[in-house]
C-alpha cells in the first residue's frame, strides 16, 4: 500500500512536470533534433527517446530549475550514443583534424573585412541551411545552442560537456566557417565586392 | 588593422553580441567603438551576420508525435 501511494505521488508530480515544463520545450528540441541529423524520421527517433529518457529520469532532475538545458543535454546524449554509432554522419570531420587546419587559416583575417551587407542580399534559407549543415556536427551544434536557442556559454558548456573557454573558441570558429562558406557561394553566384 | 588585433576584436564583440562579456570590458569595447570607425564597422558586420543567420534557419513537430510520446509516457513507470 505504501510502495503503491509512493508510486501515486511520483506519477503525480511527473506527469505535472512533464506537461508544464518539459513539453513547452518540444519545437526547440525537434529544431535541434532535426539541423542534427537533417532527416524528420531520426528526428522524431531522437526527440521521443529524449522525453521517454527524461520522464524515466525524472527523480535526477529538481522541478522549476532550468528543464530546456536539462532536455538538451539528454537529447545530445542520445544523439552521440546512437546515430554517430550507426555513421549517419558521412561527411563528419574529426574535430581536431579541423582544428588544426583552422589553426593555419586563422593567422590571415583579412579575408573577412569585406563581410559587406550586399554580399547576403538575393541569399536563399536553402542556402544558408546547406551551409550549416556542410559544418561538421561539434561546430553546427554550438551555433545552433548559442544563436537559434539563445543558451549562455555556460549552459553549452553543461549540454555539450566541454569547458566554457571551448565553447568561446569552437562558436568563434565554427561562425568564421560558415562566413567562408557563405562568401564562397556568394561569389560564385557573381558577388564583388564594389569597392574594388 | 592587423590581423591579430582583428582577430581579438572579432572575438570581443562576438561575446559582446551574446552578452557574455564582463561589466568592464563591455564599457571598454563600447567607448574603443564610439571612438573608432573601423571597430564600429567590425560590429555592425558581426550584427548583421548574427541577424541573418537566425532569420534564415524552426521546425514543428507533427501532432503524431506529441501524441504518440504522451502515449508512450503513460506506460513508462517513473
Amino acid at each position: 500500500m505504501v510502495q503503491m501511494a509512493k508510486n501515486k505521488d511520483m506519477n503525480g508530480k511527473g506527469d505535472r512536470v512533464f506537461e508544464e515544463e518539459f513539453l513547452p520545450q518540444i519545437d526547440a528540441l525537434y529544431t535541434f533534433a532535426y539541423h542534427l541529423t537533417y532527416n524528420e524520421e531520426d528526428a522524431n527517433d531522437l526527440v521521443q527517446e529524449t522525453y521517454l529518457k527524461a520522464y524515466r529520469f525524472l527523480d535526477r532532475y529538481e522541478a522549476g530549475t532550468n528543464a530546456k538545458a536539462w532536455l538538451f543535454r539528454i537529447l545530445k546524449n542520445a544523439f552521440i550514443n546512437e546515430y554517430r554509432k550507426k555513421s549517419k554522419q558521412p561527411n563528419r570531420v574529426d574535430i581536431d583534424e579541423v582544428t588544426n587546419i583552422r589553426d593555419e587559416e586563422d593567422t590571415n583575417y583579412s579575408s573577412y573585412l569585406d563581410l559587406r551587407e550586399e554580399m547576403f542580399q538575393g541569399m536563399m534559407g536553402d542556402e544558408v541551411t546547406n551551409a550549416i549543415n556542410s559544418l561538421p556536427v561539434d561546430f553546427r551544434a554550438v551555433i545552433l545552442l548559442c544563436d537559434i536557442e539563445g543558451f549562455t556559454y555556460e549552459e553549452i558548456a553543461k549540454i555539450v560537456d566541454i569547458p566554457i573557454g571551448t565553447v568561446r573558441s569552437r562558436l568563434h570558429r565554427a561562425r568564421n566557417m560558415l562566413k567562408d562558406k557563405l562568401k564562397s557561394y556568394a561569389e560564385s553566384k557573381g558577388y564583388k565586392d564594389k569597392r574594388k | 588593422m592587423r590581423d591579430q588585433n582583428y582577430q581579438e576584436l572579432v572575438k570581443k564583440v562576438t561575446m559582446y553580441l551574446d552578452n557574455e562579456l564582463s561589466e568592464r570590458d563591455e564599457r571598454e569595447l563600447l567607448d574603443e567603438i564610439q571612438s573608432n570607425p573601423a571597430y564600429f564597422k567590425v560590429l555592425s558586420q558581426e550584427k548583421h551576420f548574427r541577424e541573418f543567420i537566425k532569420s534564415k534557419i524552426r521546425r514543428k513537430p507533427s501532432p503524431a508525435l506529441i501524441q504518440s510520446i504522451k502515449d508512450k509516457i503513460r506506460v513508462t513507470p517513473v
